[in-house]
């Protein structure tokens, strides 16, 4: 067989195909033929103009426009994403295809390697949502979600498990906030910052101490004597 | 007549992820295409953007073409719909609808009426289509009859192979055979007038 009877034998098949009378194997070589030949792409311009001339003279277009108009649909059609729509029930039967793990189909795949592909694609899935649940913990997962639910109110912020305000058992009954706010530092450099975790909020121990502190001597003032108004911001508080 | 689809094998490859096969169906509707347009928007230098537009939106539109109706009329609205949309915008925005027309007066001194059907082909794509109708037509007129008659049904009548067989009473391999020469032989006549220059590919 000579390159001569090849070519007709493929240009013969792509004449089929431009009137709609290939089979499926024909028009797939055909395709494949057509992408990487520049001459039976030059034939498929021909054959169309020549019918689009056969039935009306106003179709008989310049080449050259033709060209620039495929041209500039082709580079956007780069760009673009690559079609792929979901076979009838009829043609997968016919053509039976099977889903690779990057999401793309292969056509008449009838061989059990496209079957375990499928199936090692479910496994690797299953095995990297269990590895996510492994590594997050579950107060990790739990924190945004309660936070979000709004039960998070300041008054239940210091819990039994919130690391204790360790305030100095030397401080003095009549240091104020200020002074106890002033001493905290010192506090801190044997207990350092921490952030408290109660499984329901997160927040600087130091702001526990702060306010551990400030309930202790809320009801007096610097010089002992009761301060009513500083009483009821405590109470306004607590209520909160 | 014409059914089913001829272009239902494209169609299904493109489908499957087969761009080449778009690019084909380009190839095939093109010119039909941009006739269409040029008779809504008679401005030709909308025509091909319009044409571009109308054959993205096919390709992206593709998976939910389910071929309840022929390819090329699903092709045709999409065209239909591209340059009504493509009109209302222009007119929507008076700045391109000035920059269109400022464009134009800086090339023709005489301001075309807006709508008013124009000719901008220049006078060599006119040339180069007559030239293309009248090598087609002499190179149909010299095949032999049964060439002649084998593409003449399939292109004017659009006769399946089938319907072809029948009527020329011969086998279907021989029309397919058949369709194949006068194809063959009026393209020889006409590679001429659709020289490739370096470097260009369809």
């Amino acid at each position: 067989m000579t390159l001569g009877d090849l070519d007709d034998k493929a240009k013969a098949a792509l004449s089929a195909l431009a009137d709609g009378e290939a089979d499926v194997a024909g028009s797939a070589a055909a395709c494949a033929a057509w992408a990487r030949d520049d001459r039976l792409r030059a034939d498929w311009h021909a054959w169309h103009l020549i019918g689009d001339v056969l039935r009306s003279d106003d179709l008989a277009a310049d080449p050259r426009g033709d060209r620039r108009l495929c041209e500039a649909i082709r580079i956007r059609l780069q760009s673009e994403a690559v079609v792929l729509a979901p076979a009838d029930v009829d043609s997968a039967e016919a053509t039976p295809r099977a889903a690779t793990a990057d999401g793309s189909w292969r056509v008449g795949s009838r061989s059990g390697r496209g079957r375990w592909a499928a199936g090692g694609a479910v496994a690797a899935g299953l095995i990297l949502v269990a590895g996510t649940f492994a590594l997050l913990r579950p107060d990790d997962l739990a924190a945004p979600a309660l936070l979000a639910s709004g039960d998070a109110a300041p008054a239940r912020v210091a819990s039994r498990d919130a690391v204790p305000a360790p305030l100095s058992p030397t401080a003095e009954p009549s240091t104020t906030p200020a002074m106890a706010g002033a001493r905290s530092p010192g506090a801190e450099t044997a207990t350092p910052p921490a952030l408290v975790a109660d499984g329901k909020w997160i927040r600087d121990s130091r702001l526990d101490r702060y306010l551990e502190a400030h309930k202790q001597f809320a009801g007096t003032s610097a010089l002992g004597v009761p301060s009513a108004f500083l009483r009821s911001a405590t109470l306004d508080t607590a209520a909160r | 007549m014409n059914s089913p689809d001829a272009d239902a094998l494209l169609v299904d490859r493109v489908k499957q992820g087969d761009v080449k096969a778009f690019e084909m169906l380009v190839v095939k509707y093109q010119r039909r295409i941009e006739r269409l347009i040029g008779r809504m928007v008679r401005d030709v230098d909308l025509v091909p953007d319009i044409a571009q537009e109308t054959f993205i939106r096919a390709y992206r539109a593709l998976p939910q073409f389910r071929g309840e109706s022929a390819f090329y009329t699903w092709l045709y609205r999409i065209a239909v719909n591209t340059a009504k949309k493509t009109l209302m915008e222009l007119k929507r925005d008076p700045l391109v609808m000035e920059s269109a027309r400022a464009g134009r007066d800086e090339e023709d001194d005489n301001p075309r009426v807006e709508n008013e059907p124009s000719d901008a082909a220049s006078p060599d794509a006119v040339l180069a289509s007559k030239q293309i109708a009248a090598a087609v037509n002499f190179a149909v007129e010299a095949l032999s009859e049964e060439l002649r008659q084998a593409i003449t049904l399939r292109e004017i009548e659009g006769l399946s192979y089938e319907e072809i067989a029948e009527l020329m009473n011969c086998p279907i391999g021989t029309v397919r055979s058949r369709i194949f020469r006068a194809r063959e032989a009026i393209a020889a006549r006409l590679r001429p007038l659709l020289g490739t220059r370096e470097g260009e590919r369809w």
